[in-house]
């Protein structure tokens, strides 16, 4: 690779810092809905994969740990995943989200709870205890659905 | 009478100075029936803190709004001064004591199809109820649905009353399963697309519907494996109609949530297996119900 090569791709790598900055300081509603419809996806496909293993359809046991951990990482704040105006377009979901908020807050607090248990039941390998803390996270997941989640449009 | 019986009388009027509904099998049978059967969630009026079975919960549908009837043995609001062949009338026939026609909104198409000695358990376990003194709102209808005369002809081309009939070439899990679906959970009333009138289409059998009960849109269930749940497995199906999860680890919302808590999650694991074994075995019917122009991909399965 020559200088003018290295110094084309500096500048480049620069612009798009100095562009990727202030985007994210107002980012548009529909990438906030898609980054929060990736992130509910991924808590979705952990939680099947972590059901999967403590159901004993397939082996995998070391891996446990990592969806929980994954679960925890991204169930530690779902309230910011829900900006005020982030309500509008492609979403389903719904104004009560922001009308009962103190309530939806209540309910991911709840989530946060139940899927922490569920880690500490995994790290201390009470396995007695797996499917009972499993499906509290899948319980309180489904609460907060009911509430505050259109269904398909 | 010997003293031992007269003893055990006593001890059971003791039992029951406490109202302990499950300790009447009877009563045990009717609450099982009352969970598959959905009863529950269309007459509680769960979003304002109403009590359970006093009605007023409104379901909207393109015809106007329904607000659910009392149901509770409330003699003057509710169903106290029924008699059991009112209510089997109400069941099996979509009349009312006065002999009015019930609007299909109550699924008596589907709960014509229980058999006599559930609709019997059902009764006792309703009477067995605590009655709430509650007055509930009138329906409020588009003008063209408002005459009964209208729910008349509508009985006409779309009901067809009857107990369910077993298939003898099925297996005792696919009838008991088909029996649940059919006649209690009544799975078609949302999931089967409805015509102009509101009948019910033929062919379209769980083959979901954008025009859903409050203006939900509700997925295709039969087994096509692009529109609808092809790719699921009976044991995923039977999980998800207990715990709500479904394979991709998605959760049911809204109405389907409410059908699963209040009801689907407190039958037998046998039951909910026989209930996926039959929609499963149905014919798979390719239908999109997502919006026009938008595909379903196998991403948005996740969705």
């Amino acid at each position: 690779m020559n200088q003018t090569h290295i110094r084309h791709r500096i500048f480049v790598t620069a612009c798009l810092l100095a562009g990727a900055v202030p985007a994210v300081q107002s980012a548009e509603p529909e990438d906030i809905i898609k980054y929060r419809q990736n992130v509910m996806k991924s808590q979705g496909a952990h939680l099947a994969a972590a059901g999967a293993i403590i159901q004993g359809k397939v082996g995998y046991k070391n891996q446990l740990g990592d969806h929980v951990k994954a679960l925890q990482a991204s169930t530690r704040d779902i309230p910011g995943l829900f900006p005020k105006d982030s309500d509008f377009g492609e979403t389903k979901a719904l104004d009560a989200i922001w009308k009962n908020n103190a309530d939806f807050q209540k309910r991911a607090k709840d989530t946060r709870d139940k899927v922490n248990a569920l880690a500490k039941a995994v790290t201390v390998k009470d396995s007695q205890n797996y499917g009972a803390r499993f499906k509290d996270v899948a319980d309180s997941c489904k609460a907060c659905h009911k509430d505050y989640r259109k269904e398909d449009k | 009478m010997s003293i031992t019986r007269l003893r055990l009388l006593y001890a059971t009027g003791l039992l029951f100075a406490v109202p302990l509904a499950s300790a009447d099998p009877l009563v045990s049978q009717g609450e099982y029936i009352y969970r598959a059967a959905g009863c529950h969630g269309c007459h509680t009026d769960a979003k304002h803190g109403g009590k359970p079975l006093a009605g007023g919960q409104a379901l909207a549908t393109p015809f106007g709004t329904f607000y659910s009837p009392n149901i509770t043995p409330d003699a003057e609001t509710g169903i106290g001064r029924w008699s059991e062949q009112d209510f089997l009338r109400a069941l099996r026939e979509g009349r009312s004591p006065a002999g009015d026609h019930y609007y299909p909104s109550f699924p008596y198409p589907s709960y014509t199809k229980l058999n006599a000695e559930d609709l019997h358990a059902l009764w006792a376990y309703l009477k067995a109820q605590t009655p709430v003194k509650q007055v509930n709102r009138k329906h409020d209808l588009k003008w063209f649905a408002r005459p009964r005369t209208f729910v008349g002809s509508w009985k006409g081309l779309y009901f067809t009353p009857g107990v369910y009939k077993s298939d003898a070439l099925k297996s005792t899990a696919w009838n008991r399963g088909a029996y649940l679906a059919e006649a209690a959970a009544h799975c078609g009333e949302c999931h089967t697309p409805r015509g102009a009138l509101g009948g019910i289409k033929s062919g379209m059998h769980y083959a979901g519907t954008r025009e859903g009960p409050d203006d939900s849109v509700i997925p295709n269930i039969t087994p096509d494996k692009k529109t609808g749940i092809g790719r699921w497995r009976v044991r995923e199906l039977a999980e998800y109609l207990e715990t709500g999860m479904k394979p991709d680890g998605d959760s049911a919302g809204e109405l389907m949530a409410e059908v699963i808590d209040n009801g689907l999650r407190y039958l037998h694991k046998d039951d909910l297996a026989a209930i996926a074994e039959y929609v499963l075995s149905l014919p798979p019917v390719e239908h999109s119900v997502r919006k026009a122009g938008k595909k379903p991909a196998k991403k948005e399965e996740f969705e």
